[in-house]
């Protein structure tokens, strides 16, 4: 019998490597409906968009993987653009409306990819370099999942830097406050809010990219992984890089170390979570109506 | 609030591109929807029927036009197949495979099922019992079919159930393999063509008690009825033969990372897993299950689905070999049927090989073919169709010598033991043994 600990704390591990994949997810989700008020629908499209950019460039060589974190990140920028121009004339509009909008949106881009690239599943093997398990702990452990803990730690302090660090980010932090003020000071917030939803899609597509080779592509892995996202937002509280982080961390442990210890409570766990978090903390754990 | 949002919108969506699925599948059948005398020609004209007029109504005197046979229904009158299959929704892939292998019998046999012309109505299920049941009503209501066939998924099949036996229409099932359909829910109206999920799961299950002493299984399946089938199935067959199992794990479905189950499988002393899992949920299970180093310690054992169709097990790529299914079919199958059955479906698939799916609606349709041929192609009285396709008799199919049970309704057919091997760059269902012919129990 292999010892429990070490089983257990592998599960610790792993749970931080789908918490980070989740965070580089939800980080742009909760931003833009920090900022803007809208949940943007489309998020889980784009995600899935990285995927398939995954599978259709990363196949190709060793340079391939990087080329397709590039790539992913331009479609993902683009198409975040393109949202910011689209949700522009509904500004004034209602919550709803606009939150219809990206639905639509979601499902054009949705139906796009399925002509693209079809309805069938892919896989995207991982980079050449990081292939194979390696012993941990006297259990057998993949090495990507390790990589995308060092890149989603990397991804993680960048965001961080620039939203808490920066005046950029002191600026984006007084939007999510008081986005009227900021605007009556003479800063140009559409604009920011358009640069907020290219950087937050962009940020979906790389994790659409470095997620592929764990999860398998198919039509439908969109709104799995947009429920997740939403779950991490709802727990981290709205508008809050912070909250992003440790919401997805503590979901990627829920999902991996609370399984491993109650595998029959598996289907239950990740909705049993948020319900506890929101009956102590109904506005997230670092939510700003809070705090604020 | 966001989540309803998302719900009801998916909804509309599935809905509206069911209409578009159907639309683009089946352009004509719209108009044929509308019974005009005018649409009729249309829709008879690859059939090479001149005057159709109205196939099921025995009321009528045979048309002049008719030859004259001892049967109230001309041979000639096209026969009205409905095929209900998913082409919209998560089940949107597998769906067509169910058409090509309808029609490839089809047009082995000139477009002819008991010696008429067949018409073919195609409707888009979304793989969700709520349309299948509509799309259903409709193919019987609007589209005068006497016979329909596909059916994907067990929860389409058991909600289209009371409507067939209500209805009396005939229902071939091609696929979905829930144990209940021609248990619990059993009617004189409908039989299927493919298995049961006790059938292969039992087969794997004697199997392994027979054939692997010293081993200690770990059972593991998506938490779902067809899941919990097939373990019940491996047990019964297991335990029959001696086998002892070690511990069972049921992962939800949609499980997007398996390391804490798989973590708990390792550490059980298992020299073996029976798993099962559907559709995406196989290629991240089986992907992951060798990544955590399992696949070489525990040797993967599971009914077909687990690596089943070949886009599955293309999508799993090296992490699928070497996993044995208890399966109906491969295309690897050496007989003169499959080979033409294979080229045949190679040719219209950009070479993908066929898999389960295809072959079972092939045998829905040569079943269909060898009963109604016992009645000159007359579906005038149900109750003589029932009784031929329970009489059908022993035909041979590229998988095999199929018979109908005609207790249950359900297939005796052989299963074969399969793995997965490396050929060229992808992957094929190597054929090791013949587990010989398996029935349901009832």
């Amino acid at each position: 019998m292999p010892d429990l600990f070490a089983t257990y704390l592998v599960s610790v591990l792993n749970g931080v490597a789908i918490g980070v994949l989740l965070f580089m997810m939800a980080v742009g989700l909760s931003l833009i409906f920090g900022l803007m008020d809208v949940l943007n629908l489309a998020h889980g499209a784009v995600f899935l968009i990285g995927s398939y950019v995954a599978f259709d460039v990363a196949g190709s060589g060793d340079g391939g993987f990087l080329l397709a974190v590039a790539a992913a990140l331009a479609v993902g920028l683009l198409v975040g653009g393109g949202l910011a121009v689209c949700l522009r004339p509904l500004r004034r509009r209602g919550h709803l409306d606009q939150v219809l909008l990206t639905l639509g949106i979601a499902f054009v881009l949705l139906n796009t990819s399925a002509m693209v690239w079809g309805d069938d599943f892919r896989s995207v093997p991982a980079p050449t370099a990081l292939q194979g398990s390696g012993a941990l702990l006297g259990q057998s452990y993949p090495v990507y999942r390790l990589a995308v803990i060092v890149i989603g730690f990397v991804v993680a302090a960048l965001v961080y830097a620039v939203f808490e660090r920066s005046r950029l980010g002191a600026i984006l932090r007084a939007m999510v406050d008081d986005r009227d003020m900021v605007d009556a000071l003479g800063v140009d917030t559409r604009a920011l809010t358009g640069g907020v939803l290219a950087a937050g899609s962009g940020l979906a597509a790389v994790g659409g990219v470095i997620g592929a080779p764990i999860l398998s592509i198919r039509p439908g892995l969109e709104w799995e992984v947009l429920i997740l996202a939403l779950i991490v937002v709802v727990i981290g509280g709205l508008g809050s890089v912070k909250g992003a982080f440790v919401g997805a961390l503590l979901i990627g442990q829920v999902q991996s170390l609370g399984v491993a210890l109650l595998p029959e409570f598996a289907a239950f766990a990740l909705f049993g979570a948020m319900a506890v978090v929101l009956l102590v903390r109904p506005d997230g754990l670092f939510g700003q109506v809070a705090t604020g | 609030m966001d989540d309803q949002t998302l719900a009801i919108g998916r909804r509309q969506f599935l809905a509206g591109v069911g209409k578009a699925g159907v639309l683009m599948a089946f352009p004509g059948f719209l108009s044929a929807c509308g019974g005009g005398a005018e649409d009729e020609p249309a829709t008879a004209d690859t059939a090479g029927a001149t005057d159709p007029g109205d196939p099921v109504d025995e009321t009528q005197p045979p048309s002049p036009t008719a030859e004259p046979t001892p049967s109230p229904v001309a041979a000639a009158d096209p026969l009205r197949v409905g095929l209900l299959i998913p082409l919209s929704g998560n089940l949107a892939a597998i769906g067509p495979e169910l058409q090509t292998g309808l029609e490839i019998y089809l047009e082995q046999h000139g477009g002819a099922l008991g010696g008429r012309p067949v018409e073919l109505l195609v409707e888009d299920s979304e793989g969700v019992p709520e349309a299948g049941v509509r799309k259903a009503q409709r193919m019987l209501r609007e589209g005068n079919v006497e016979v329909v066939t596909g059916i994907l998924s067990s929860p389409v099949a058991l909600g289209v159930r009371d409507l067939f036996h209500e209805s009396r229409v005939p229902l071939i099932i091609s696929n979905a393999a829930a144990n209940a359909i021609t248990r619990e829910a059993l009617s004189p109206y409908i039989f299927r063509s493919a298995f049961s999920n006790y059938q292969p799961s039992w087969a794997m299950g004697r199997w392994l008690g027979e054939n692997v002493s010293d081993a200690q299984v770990f059972l593991t399946a998506a938490d779902y009825a067809a899941g919990t089938e097939m373990l019940e199935g491996f047990r019964t067959g297991y335990e029959e033969a001696g086998g002892s199992i070690v511990g069972e794990i049921l992962p939800p479905l949609q499980t997007t990372d398996y390391q804490p189950f798989l973590a708990g499988i390792a550490d059980s002393g298992a020299n073996a897993v029976f798993a099962f899992f559907p559709g995406g949920d196989a290629v991240t299970f089986v992907q992951q299950y060798a990544e955590f180093g399992l696949k070489d310690a525990m040797p993967l054992y599971g009914p077909l689905g687990l690596t089943d169709p070949e886009q599955i097990l293309a999508a799993q790529g090296p992490a699928a070999l070497g996993i044995r299914t208890a399966s109906t079919y491969s295309s690897e199958l050496d007989n003169d049927l499959n080979a033409e059955f294979v080229e045949a479906f190679v040719a219209r698939s950009d070479g993908v090989l066929p898999s389960p799916f295809a072959l079972q609606s092939h045998n829905a349709a040569q079943l269909l073919d060898v009963a109604l041929g016992k009645l000159d192609g007359d579906t005038s009285d149900v109750e003589a169709v029932v009784d031929a396709l329970e009489n059908v008799g022993t035909f041979e199919t590229p998988a095999g010598a199929f018979e109908m049970d005609p207790a249950t309704h359900n297939p005796v057919r052989p299963f074969y033991l399969l793995e997965a091997t490396q050929a060229g760059e992808g992957s094929v269902h190597e054929v090791v043994e013949d587990l010989g012919p398996v029935a349901d129990p009832g």
